[in-house]
Order: C-alpha cells, then sequence, then structure tokens
C-alpha cells in the first residue's frame, strides 16, 4: 500500500500543489464570453475533440470556454452568464491527490470520458463547481489528447503586462468562513493569512494561501444583515496578478476593458477591478511579482 | 389557531411523534403554532408520491426543517463496511440539503463491529462533516444511551473535541442524559456554539434499570417537556443550556405508542403546551413584540 514510504512527503504541501493548470467556464455563449477574455489577452488555441470546448490561453494561464450541453441531468442548465465551473490544480500525482481528497470527505465527480479522452480526475467544489487533478504539465500537456489546435494560431501567446493567476474570489454563505477554511486545509494543505495581510484593493473576507505558495482563495462572506439573506456560494472572479498594475489598466483599457471607477472602488497602484461583463464576468487585477 | 401565540420560534415537532402521512403531520404542526418541524428519512423516501414529491410538500409547507435524521451505527467501522455507510451518508445528506436543512443527525454506534478507539471515531466522524460541509450541512453527533462506546454526551463531546470539524458538533437529548443519569453539571463543559441540536423529552418513571428498558421506554414511552417526571430536571437542562449561551433549536423528540393513536392535531396541541411550558414557565420570555425580528448571532 505504501508504495511511497522512502519518498520524502512534504507536510505543508501533501498534494505537491503547484498551481493552476486551468479556469474553467461555462455559458450557453462561448462566443461572447470569447470576446471578453480576448479582450484581457487571452487567445483563441485549440478545440475540444469531441464537446463544444475552446482553450484559450497566455503565458501560463489557461482558461477553458464549456458551452457543451451535457446529456447527463444536471441541477443547473448551461446559463447564459459564464459562470467559473472548475479549477484544474497542478499536483504531483493526479491519482493519489484525488483519493486522498476522497479519503478525507471529498465527493467524486464521475467522469465523462469520451474514447481516447484522458480522465482527469475531479472532486465537488463549492456550489456547482469542480476540483481537477492534473500531473502532466511539464513534459505532456493534457490539451495535446483532448484537444485540436486551431491552424496559424501561436500556441503560446506572451501574457499581456506580465499578468500570471494571483487568485480566485469565492463568494460564501455567513458564518462559512470557518468551515471553507477547514475544506482548503483538509483537503489540500491551504493556510489563512492573517487579517493583516491583504493584497489588492478589495481586502474583505478571509484570503487563503496555496501551500505551492502560487495563489490564493479569497472567501467572502455576506454583508452582516438581520434577516437571513444567505446568499448563493460561489466562485465569483479570477484575480490576476500584474507587476504594474497601472501600466497593465492602460494597456488593457487601450483593449476596450473598463474597470470600476467609483469612490469606494477605483483603480490604484494596488490594484484594480473590470466592469462586470455579460452578466457578472469580472477580472481583478493585483499588484503582484512573481517570485 | 385557536390560541394565543408564545415566543417559541426556536421550539418545534418532530414527526415522530404524530400518526398519519406526511401532509397530515405537517398541517397538524403548523396549525398547533409551531414554525419548524424535525424530519426522518422515512418521512420522505414512504411518502405515496415519492422522495421528490414529499420534499416539495415540505417546502411548501413554510415550515423550516429543524434537523434531518437519523444517521445510524455510521462510525468506527473498516473496509466494506465503512465504505457502505459513506454510500448511506452521502444518501441522507443529498436528500437533507434538498429538504434545506442545515443539521443532520448522527446517532453513537450500537454495532459490535464498531471500533472503540475515539480518535479513530473522531477520524470517521470529521470525513462526515467535510462532505456535509459543501453542501452547508452542520453534523450533530447524539450519544445514544444505548450506544456501544459512546452513551453520554460528554463521550459524544469527547469525540467531537477530537474531531474539531466546524461544522461537527454535539447533539444533545434530555432523554438520554436522564437514563444515563449523567451528572448535569457537565453542562456547564460544553461550547454553546458546538451544541448543534437539542432535543427534548420526558418520560413516566423514575428509574430506567437496564439497557433493554432504556431502549423500550425511548421508544414507546416518551412524553413532552412537562407531561413526564423529570420536568424540574428537564427544566434544568434547558435552564443551564440557555445560560451556557446556546441559542440554537429545541425539538421534541417524543417517541410514544399512545400519541402514534390519536389524531395529529391533538397530540400537536399538546406539544404546542409543552412549547409554551418551557418558554413561559421556564425560561421566563416575555410575549413576542409584533414584528418582532430575531437577529442572528455573531458568527
Amino acid at each position: 500500500m505504501n508504495s511511497n514510504r522512502e519518498v520524502p512527503v512534504d507536510l505543508a504541501n501533501p498534494l505537491g500543489l503547484d498551481g493552476i493548470e486551468f479556469i474553467e467556464y461555462e455559458t450557453s455563449r462561448p462566443q461572447a464570453l470569447g470576446q471578453v477574455i480576448e479582450t484581457m489577452g487571452f487567445r483563441p488555441i485549440a478545440r475540444h475533440r469531441s464537446r463544444e470546448v475552446l482553450l484559450y490561453r497566455q503565458g501560463d494561464m489557461n482558461i477553458i470556454i464549456n458551452a457543451h450541453d451535457s446529456e447527463v441531468p444536471r441541477r443547473l442548465q448551461l446559463s447564459e452568464s459564464p459562470m467559473i465551473a472548475a479549477i484544474c490544480l497542478r499536483v504531483r500525482d493526479a491519482r493519489a491527490a484525488y483519493l486522498r481528497a476522497l479519503e478525507r470527505g471529498a465527493w467524486a465527480v464521475p467522469a465523462r470520458v469520451e474514447v481516447m479522452e484522458l480522465n482527469i480526475p475531479s472532486i465537488h467544489g463549492v456550489g456547482a463547481s469542480r476540483i481537477y487533478f492534473v500531473d502532466r504539465y511539464q513534459d505532456f500537456s493534457i490539451y495535446d489528447v483532448d484537444f485540436t489546435r486551431i491552424p496559424t494560431v501561436d500556441p503560446h501567446p506572451p501574457a499581456l503586462a506580465e499578468m500570471h493567476w494571483f487568485g480566485i474570489v469565492q463568494y460564501i454563505g455567513s458564518d462559512r468562513t470557518g468551515d471553507w477554511t477547514e475544506f482548503y486545509r483538509e483537503l489540500f494543505g491551504f493556510e489563512a493569512l492573517p487579517d493583516e495581510q491583504r493584497f489588492g484593493i478589495l481586502p474583505k473576507g478571509r484570503v487563503l494561501k496555496s501551500p505551492c505558495q502560487r495563489f490564493y482563495l479569497q472567501l467572502i462572506a455576506p454583508n452582516p444583515e438581520p434577516f437571513d439573506g444567505d446568499r448563493e456560494e460561489m466562485l465569483q472572479r479570477v484575480a490576476l496578478g500584474v507587476p504594474d498594475v497601472l501600466a497593465a489598466v492602460t494597456l488593457l483599457r487601450q483593449r476596450g476593458v473598463e474597470f470600476i471607477e467609483s469612490p469606494g472602488v477605483h483603480t490604484e497602484k494596488r490594484g484594480a477591478l473590470t466592469q462586470a461583463r455579460l452578466g457578472g464576468v469580472m477580472f481583478e487585477l493585483v499588484q503582484h511579482t512573481p517570485a | 389557531m385557536s390560541h394565543f401565540s408564545g415566543n417559541i420560534a426556536d421550539i418545534g415537532m418532530d414527526t415522530i411523534s404524530l400518526s398519519g402521512t406526511l401532509p397530515m403531520k405537517l398541517h397538524a404542526v403548523k396549525e398547533a403554532g409551531f414554525s419548524q418541524i424535525m424530519l426522518m428519512a422515512r418521512d420522505l423516501t414512504g411518502h405515496a408520491e415519492g422522495v421528490t414529491a414529499a420534499i416539495k410538500t415540505v417546502r411548501a409547507s413554510g415550515l423550516r426543517v429543524t434537523g434531518f435524521q437519523v444517521l445510524r451505527d455510521f462510525e468506527g467501522l473498516s473496509g466494506n463496511l465503512h465504505d457502505y455507510k459513506i454510500d448511506i451518508a452521502k444518501s441522507m445528506l443529498e436528500m437533507c440539503a434538498a429538504l434545506g436543512s442545515k443539521v443532520l443527525l448522527v446517532c453513537s454506534s450500537t454495532s459490535i463491529h464498531a471500533s472503540a478507539d475515539r480518535d479513530l471515531l473522531a477520524k470517521d466522524l470529521r470525513k462526515l462533516a467535510m462532505l456535509a460541509l459543501p453542501l452547508g450541512i452542520k453534523v450533530a453527533y447524539e450519544g445514544l444511551s444505548w450506544g456501544l462506546h459512546v452513551n453520554e454526551f460528554t463521550h459524544a463531546w469527547d469525540v467531537v473535541c477530537r474531531a474539531d470539524a466546524p461544522n461537527l458538533g454535539l447533539g444533545f437529548d434530555s432523554f438520554h442524559v436522564f437514563a444515563t443519569k449523567t451528572s448535569l453539571d457537565e453542562i456547564d463543559t460544553l461550547d454553546p456554539d458546538k451544541i448543534f441540536l437539542v432535543q427534548l423529552a420526558d418520560f413516566m418513571w423514575q428509574e430506567i434499570r437496564s439497557v433493554e428498558e432504556r431502549i423500550t421506554t425511548a421508544r414507546t414511552f416518551r412524553v413532552f417537556p412537562g407531561e413526564g417526571v423529570h420536568s424540574a430536571q428537564l427544566a434544568e437542562v434547558v435552564t443551564r443550556l440557555d445560560r451556557l449561551g446556546y441559542r440554537g433549536d429545541y425539538s421534541f423528540e417524543v417517541f410514544n405508542d399512545d400519541y402514534q393513536q390519536m389524531p395529529p392535531a391533538t397530540v400537536a396541541e399538546r406539544a404546542y403546551r409543552a412549547a409554551l411550558w418551557l418558554g413561559e414557565n421556564v425560561l421566563k420570555r416575555s410575549v413576542p413584540i409584533p414584528g418582532q425580528i430575531r437577529l442572528r448571532a455573531r458568527g
């Protein structure tokens, strides 16, 4: 059973987590979302072999837009407003990571794999979202198997303004900060940052640091209200790190991206927030230089 | 409603006290003046039109679901038995979530196959809590007085502390406390924020001498608070919990064969009298102010 008894396991990073492989959006309007993320610098790279799924990329970041309406009955039909449907994590051993998560109480997502496609293991995350595990991201790409490259397109477009994944913002219900902190600690090894350590211009809630120290999760509870008004729990937005926020904002504005400029939330050196598109898609910029 | 309304929004009935179909039970509880009800899995699975229709009926009733019961003989198993129980737990959790219930009740194991190692019990309950977590469900672990290794609330509390999961807490049932004669002083050692459900029942005799008698009494001869011979003790339990800072729900966990032979409306009225006794005589609450808003506890 214990095949890796001689391999030291990093207790602080039990899965060998190594950043985000891709973020997946679901929508019934993939072209509209494609246009939005193209203004942010992502370029279409490849199409899925059997489903209506597109891969976009810039630098080290991959975004998958999934418009495949599954035949399997779902709790939620695809909506026009795109939602963040999955985070794919790079780990040392995807199978081991998946089994470890199940052993600790994660819900397995049944695989729906066509012939000759990769079976990427996944578990249920917040709301209707999923968390995938992949371990082939260095010498071999998962996209080489399931996707067909779009001809004449540069498969590795450089990132605009040195953008990179910084984190994901998750909306949670009232009194759920402790619960979700424990979920990410137990299953992946995330740790909460002290309250005084925050990034960007939206410092609310609790920030969890990934054990690979390459990205963050921010948990945001609803404002206290006298009535029971539990908001839906979901992955709300992606945060992108940039070394120079003001330069990145200038560049993105030229490409048609609009930012929120209100007394409460506006562009600063520390960060910026794009205006919501398509019913809620927004990106946060955070001043951050990768190590 | 024929009588005046008391300040009892946090007190509810349990379907196990009532005869009849699910819609009859919901109707009787609501008509008596309660705003919440504790449900058991069989209420859904035994519904004539199926589980989905049962869930719709509950949601349409306007009653809040106090909690969903009961996952039995879950913790301390290994191998295939453990895997089997995880599947059962998932099924219970899915029904619980579909009902909008925030609490799943788990009773301590009576299985001879279960381990006595409390760290192992804690590990399994922690896994259950993780399964419940994305669904927004809290797991309340109750020490059944005829549980094999965990049979007092103090044992259950020890396991909950060892498991140390934010959504795993204690289910406290007064019947079992009286049956095992656990000192009520032990209530003061609990963390009120980790008590996820309090179930109250009285019974008609002073002594329960054997485990068999515990089971028979628990399943057939419980009565509503204030109706039995343990009223003073029951009042002390509730007063202590209130003083400790418990602000969650109280549910009447009353199994009684006689009540099963009475019209649900009559039983629900008895329950309502018990609720008024608790709210006014024991907790000394004032009548509700019209339009009163119950504020959330600070999280």
